[in-house]
């Protein structure tokens, strides 16, 4: 419950904002700039205005909250609140939720705590609802949530908008819960059953009122996963499969969007539940490649690349294995280990030794001493037979003109010995054109 | 690798920081959870009751840290405060009070202090080019204003600083000099006055503005000084951390962890003694080989530790400009990123040497005056992340120089207020690629905390407001301490606190902060273990607790029934703090901290450790001797041939312009006791309050006078002389005489003589009389005299103190003047010692390559790579490369660095 203890205060004005911190000549902000003017200044007039206090007080219980003092923040909060009041300040808007309260308590100071910050009425609803969320109450959240989202206080500002449609989504998302429920109910039911026909009639007024709710707010740069989901799974059940395809489209080709890779992943998933062709596939994940090489999904990309009929095709699947071990992460994924060993021996049967070489060229200086160190052959071997093995049968294949010794001959000192002989391989490729090697190197590691 | 299925909620907006516009949506970053768990699992949406993270609570074995070691031997001074630089008045009538610096003040007080650095360089302008003449009297014209007799004045002029003035004198000493001077400042002021204090005025402004910057955020200690290498078992280790004033000595602590009880200190620790003071240790273990990277302000060092921790230098790099930030690479052995502040940012491997990655002088997102810079590894090991103020970028050191991604922007898209800037950022990967965040990486501002992913540049996953009131420099991720439990998170700021956050959510969820955060003691709190004391020196002890917090590492002891953590801070006084905290079995819904208490052993420690401290002296006052202008004295009069050697001690000493001493005067030391009580037999006090009591205290008196009359002669003519060269003894400060030969002492002489010091020339004198300063400038003699001061003056010992005291300037000027020609230079090299035992060892093995840098070296931000032991052409070591420096520092007391312009 302690989740939700936690403070939240901010200046909201300008005005607090100078109050609050004063800014130094370089333009950076420093909170404790006010602690040495203070100093310097306590010699003189002592300061106890209206600002001070409220401050000391605000300090006071993020002090006793970060030290687990419930009692004593609940009676300062109390006071802080009560100072609020009394003097009708409404700019400073403070919500530190103390945990030891019941969702009873908790109802009457998010209450309390509307009524104080009017400006920030919308932001403390929310922020309500996704308590009660939280404890599984969702009827109440909803109702809280449309409260919220009918209330409007002066000139609507942006920022207010947004955040009615965040709170719209929400409401959205609720709704897509109740709506999956029916759903499970419906899927037990016998469809020439009456009930069926009321039910599926009721889903139908949800999914309308839903796709409102949502469709307004994926619409605003952001990252949406949960509401697209919900989204899409509603226009999938009703067949609305063009108008998924283009939120889905949207959400990840859009420019004003963060490169999210969700996005594709979302996209990929549901071009594959279509059947699209390979190609369409192999397109939406050669983006994703891009974005996040060390992605599960890579894996997939390979066998489909594998796969293809293309030779370009074929190169970019071994550049995704290779990119897939990069990380540090990914060094004993078995499968990548698996798919490497055999797919190197396949392109080398295929005489596309080249390819390996481009390949390696960029990571010769590193891989040897990454990968294939003395420390990782003995770890792995005690750890791992099988990925020491799939290692120990792809290495050789890489740098076939290396006369190194095996990883299990147990050398002592070996790690140095990697990497000279990882030295040596690099002269034996001081043919191969510099300029291009840059390039690859890019190509190689995307998005960087 | 797995991504998480469903990303949190955010909304993502561009532009620059502080928009009001954008409704700041990062408090729902705790609720976050709540938002994606019932998406994530529609399948059981009968769950839809998520579960509560369980809260971890860390309980404090102790109210507050104890300090583990005792106090270093050399004094600390807390440094300049916001008093120090800002104008005090006024304050009261703005609503919103500003910083002004007071420069006023600093200025009078510069001029005051140090009237020859103020004026005697435009004197010595005016000397060639100045000739004020009067009109032609019939044989000769007569000069109205002498500059060569001005500057004379000048030269050595030193009025009484604050010293004097503390002491109740008030007015210029030297005021019957002041007619000629009167009359030439009327003359000159309307050319004159302006010139010199504006141009003096400007340069003070700068420095006082960098003080006050540095006073504000230091980030030179950014990523901390402090670092525990782990050792063969695991509740063995060692800490490597910076003692001594300058905190140039590297030192190898050997500790113990049991599980239950408090940290052991095995054995003495080894050192290495290092020309420059150490910012930041860093250590990591890559493949089974412990390395340890140490950043000083010009130079950066790579040591390897053995098993037997035993640490080996490998190299030592020079920065030309000064560096910012080292890092370690947690996926290659011995690959390290070093960041300069001419903003290159450089791959430095042993076996490779440097390789420049990046280079942009400009900052990443605006435009920033911070020259700080910060390089940290990633996920992809040929990928690097490069932070400046403004932002964070990904940049593969195999793409084309200058390409790169933005990781971090600040900017409306974390939702950053204005102001805000990057302190620190840290990859979150570097417990090893096993790690359970391989791609996360925490930036730290001076409101927020971030958590950002790789894969998912400039949406920040996680953004807590931390609310440390200064500058958090310092993070530490720490293995779960069981498994499926959150991480640890550990958040030090410069000002001492500590917070402790959980971090939890492996692979497919998203990070997230578990439990509510939690302060951790301060060294401050342990102030109520310590005993009660008079307030001068709780007052010290005070300061000595506040001081900033420069290190921070957190040890695994032996895994026992409850998961525990020692916890250690360095403080910029060079104190190690210890804290243990263990896991609290079971916290309940109202789960408070408990109240520890502290033990009898706590205590005692703790008064052992004060009781040290106490010992150490206090620094020394920043206070100039004054000199004075004695050539103009001495031409006055004509050598007399005056009987005894005492007027010729004293002329020479005069010539000298050394301190005056009692045999100067011709005095022999028996001569000079203090005039001691003499407890007689009569008890002379009462019989003079009886003579009072009955009117008689004149007759008394004159009684007394008449007895001595006949021996008191000769002795009184003594006591004069006394007088003046006491007189002289006090003038110059807080230096020991020769304590042997000391005349009564001036009763404000607080220093207790007690303590052997080594002989110390009055600083103004180095300035003024020395060949070698004459054309340096201010801070430029400061740098030499620190470097002098590192200098083992091997000739003195306490005990041949009189004799040397004489002689001291010379000494000095030997090495000064050698080091003259290189302009200040100071070649500062790490000397290739090892504690104990090892140098012999390490110094011999001739494994390290001497690898010159690769022709595409750059020449520009970090140059001259220097592998350990060779010396620069041109830089002739100094007698101190011999390894004297290992444990025997007593002998070697330096001077306290100086602020540069003497407030």
């Amino acid at each position: 419950m302690s989740d939700f203890s936690e403070e939240l205060i901010r200046p909201t004005t300008e005005d607090e904002q100078g109050e609050l911190c004063v800014r130094s000549g370089s333009g950076m902000c420093f909170p404790w700039l006010q602690k040495h003017i203070e100093s310097i200044a306590s010699g003189g007039k002592q300061e106890k205005d209206f600002a001070q206090t409220t401050s000391a007080c605000l300090n006071f219980i993020q002090e006793a909250l970060l030290k687990h003092q419930w009692q004593r923040a609940a009676e300062y909060m109390h006071s802080y609140l009560q100072v609020l009041e009394d003097t009708d300040s409404n700019k400073r808007q403070g919500a530190p939720e103390v945990s030891e309260a019941s969702v009873e308590t908790f109802n009457t100071f998010a209450d309390r705590m509307k009524n104080i910050g009017i400006t920030n009425y919308l932001k403390i609803s929310l922020q309500h609802a996704l308590y009660l969320l939280h404890h599984g109450l969702l009827e109440d959240a909803n109702r809280i949530l449309t409260q919220a989202e009918t209330w409007r206080y002066g000139e609507k500002s942006s920022s207010q908008e947004v955040l009615v449609n965040l709170i719209q989504a929400y409401k959205g998302l609720l709704q897509y819960y109740s709506w999956y429920k029916k759903k499970m109910e419906l899927s037990k039911l016998d469809k020439d059953d009456y009930a069926y026909n009321t039910a599926s009639q009721n889903m139908l007024n949800h999914s309308w009122k839903t796709s409102i709710n949502l469709c307004t707010l994926i619409q605003i740069p952001g990252v949406w996963d949960p509401f697209v989901k919900s989204y899409i799974e509603m226009l999938e059940f009703y067949g609305d499969q063009d108008g998924a395809r283009e939120v889905l489209n949207n959400y990840a080709y859009d420019e004003k969007f963060p490169s999210n890779p969700n996005a594709h992943v979302y996209l990929y998933n549901f071009l594959k539940r279509e059947k699209a062709p390979r190609e369409k596939l192999i397109s939406v994940l050669k983006i994703l490649y891009q974005i996040v090489p060390s992605h599960k999904l890579m894996l997939e990309f390979h066998r489909l690349l594998r796969k293809s009929d293309k030779e370009e095709h074929h190169k970019l699947g071994l550049e995704v294995l290779f990119g897939i071990l990069d990380f540090a992460g990914c060094t004993k994924n078995i499968t990548a280990w698996k798919y490497l060993a055999k797919y190197l021996k396949q392109t080398l049967m295929g005489s596309h030794l080249a390819w390996v070489q481009e390949e390696w060229n960029s990571r010769k200086s590193w891989w040897p001493s990454f990968h294939f160190s003395y420390f990782w052959a003995k770890s792995n071997w005690k750890d791992d037979k099988t990925l020491a093995c799939e290692k120990a049968l792809g290495r050789p294949r890489l740098a076939p003109e290396l006369l190194c010794p095996s990883p299990f001959s147990q050398r002592p000192g070996c790690s140095r010995g990697w990497l000279d002989s990882g030295e040596v391989v690099s002269e034996c490729y001081i043919g191969s054109p510099m300029g291009k090697l840059r390039s690859d190197a890019k190509n190689n590691f995307p998005g960087i | 690798m797995d991504f998480p299925s469903s990303l949190p909620p955010s909304l993502f907006m561009t532009g620059p920081l502080g928009q009001s516009d954008v409704p700041d949506l990062s408090f729902m970053c705790s609720w976050r959870d709540a938002l994606t768990l019932p998406a994530s699992s529609p399948q059981g949406s009968q769950d839809s009751v998520p579960h509560v993270a369980k809260a971890l609570l860390w309980e404090p074995d102790m109210p507050g840290p104890l300090p583990l070691l005792p106090p270093g031997p050399d004094p600390w001074d807390p440094g300049l405060t916001a008093k120090d630089l800002l104008f005090r008045g006024g304050y009261q009538f703005r609503r919103h009070p500003r910083a002004v610096l007071d420069v006023t003040e600093q200025i009078s007080r510069f001029l005051w202090n140090h009237g020859d650095i103020a004026f005697a360089p435009l004197g010595r302008l005016l000397l060639e080019n100045f000739k004020l003449e009067g009109a032609h009297s019939r044989s000769k014209t007569k000069t109205v204003v002498s500059v060569k007799r001005l500057h004379q004045d000048l030269g050595g002029h030193q009025p009484w600083g604050q010293v004097a003035s503390e002491r109740g004198w008030v007015g210029c000493p030297w005021a019957y000099l002041s007619q000629r001077q009167r009359r030439f400042s009327i003359l000159g002021a309307p050319i004159l006055s302006t010139s010199v204090a504006s141009l003096l005025g400007e340069l003070l402004h700068e420095e006082l503005a960098l003080c006050w910057e540095r006073l504000l955020l230091d980030d030179a200690c950014t990523g901390g000084a402090l670092a525990w290498v782990p050792g063969r078992t695991p509740g063995a280790g060692q800490l490597v951390y910076p003692v001594g004033g300058a905190m140039d000595t590297l030192c190898f602590q050997k500790v113990s962890l049991t599980p239950e009880s408090e940290p052991q200190v095995l054995s003495d620790p080894g050192r290495i003694q290092l020309r420059g003071p150490v910012r930041q240790v860093v250590t990591r273990s890559v493949q089974g080989e412990a390395l340890l990277a140490v950043r000083s302000d010009h130079h950066c060092g790579l040591w390897k530790v053995s098993t037997q921790g035993q640490p080996a230098p490998l190299q030592v790099l020079q920065v030309d400009k000064g560096a910012t930030g080292i890092s370690l690479s947690p996926h290659l052995p011995g690959e390290l990123v070093i960041c300069s502040r001419s903003g290159a940012v450089c791959l430095w491997s042993a076996e490779d040497g440097l390789r420049q990655i990046y280079k942009d002088p400009e900052t990443l997102v605006f435009r920033d005056p911070s020259s700080w810079r910060w390089a940290d590894f990633t996920a992809h090991p040929r990928v690097l992340t490069v932070g400046d103020r403004t932002g964070v970028k990904m940049v593969d050191t195999q793409g084309p120089p200058g390409c790169g991604l933005l990781l971090f922007r600040g900017g409306a898209e974390a939702s950053c207020q204005k102001g805000e800037r990057v302190l620190l950022t840290q990859h979150l990967g570097d417990l090893g690629p096993e790690s359970l965040h391989p791609m996360l990486h925490l930036i730290c501002t001076q409101f927020s905390l971030y958590l950002v992913d790789e894969r998912l540049p400039l949406v920040p996953l996680l953004k807590w407001n931390h609310g440390l009131r200064s500058a958090p420099l310092l993070a530490r991720l720490l293995p779960p301490p069981r498994p499926g439990l959150p991480q640890p998170l550990l958040l030090a700021s410069q000002g001492g606190e500590l917070q402790l956050l959980h971090l939890a959510g492996v692979g497919a969820s998203t990070p997230r902060l578990v439990g509510l955060p939690q302060a951790l003691p301060t060294r401050s709190d342990s102030l109520s273990a310590f005993p009660l004391l008079e307030p001068k020196s709780h007052w010290r002890l005070q300061e000595r607790l506040k001081a900033p917090t420069v290190g921070l590492a957190a040890a695994i002891p032996p895994p026992a029934s409850t998961p525990a953590l020692s916890l250690f801070q360095l403080s910029a006084a060079g104190d190690v703090f210890h804290q243990r905290l263990h896991l609290r079995a079971d916290p309940g819904p109202n789960a408070r901290a408990p109240a520890a208490s502290w033990t009898p052993q706590a205590t005692a420690c703790c008064s052992r450790w004060l009781e040290a401290l106490l010992e150490v002296p206090l620094t020394p006052p920043v206070w100039a001797a004054p000199t004075f202008s004695h050539r103009r004295l001495l031409g006055g009069f004509e050598p007399q041939k005056v009987e005894g050697p005492a007027p010729e001690g004293f002329r020479r000493a005069m010539a000298q312009g050394r301190l005056l001493q009692r045999r100067d005067l011709g005095l022999l030391p028996t001569e000079e006791r203090p005039p001691a009580p003499e407890p007689g037999p009569e008890d002379e006090l009462s019989e003079r309050l009886e003579a009072a009591w009955e009117f008689g205290a004149a007759a008394w008196w004159e009684r007394r006078r008449g007895g001595r009359a006949g021996p008191g002669k000769q002795p009184k003519r003594h006591k004069r002389r006394t007088q003046l060269s006491s007189t002289f003894s006090s003038l110059s400060g807080r230096v020991d005489l020769s304590d042997a030969a000391s005349p009564a002492p001036s009763p404000d002489h607080t220093l207790p003589e007690a303590r052997p010091q080594p002989p110390r020339t009055p600083p103004s004198q180095e300035l003024t009389q020395e060949p070698w300063a004459q054309g340096v400038p201010s801070e430029r003699q400061q740098t030499l005299r620190d470097y002098m001061a590192e200098l083992p003056l091997c000739t003195d010992t306490p005990g041949g103190a009189s004799a040397l005291s004489s002689q001291t300037p010379s000494v000095r000027a030997t090495p000064s003047r050698q080091h003259a020609p290189q302009d200040c230079t100071v070649q500062q090299l790490p000397r290739g010692d090892t504690p104990e035992g090892t140098t012999l060892i390490s110094s011999q093995t001739p494994s390290v390559r001497a690898t010159p840098s690769r022709p595409q070296t750059p020449r520009d931000g970090i140059v001259q790579q220097l592998p350990r032991g060779d010396t620069p052409e041109g830089a002739t070591p100094p007698s101190s490369q011999t390894p004297s420096f290992l444990a025997t520092r007593s002998g070697s007391q330096r001077l306290r660095k100086k602020p540069r312009m003497g407030f």
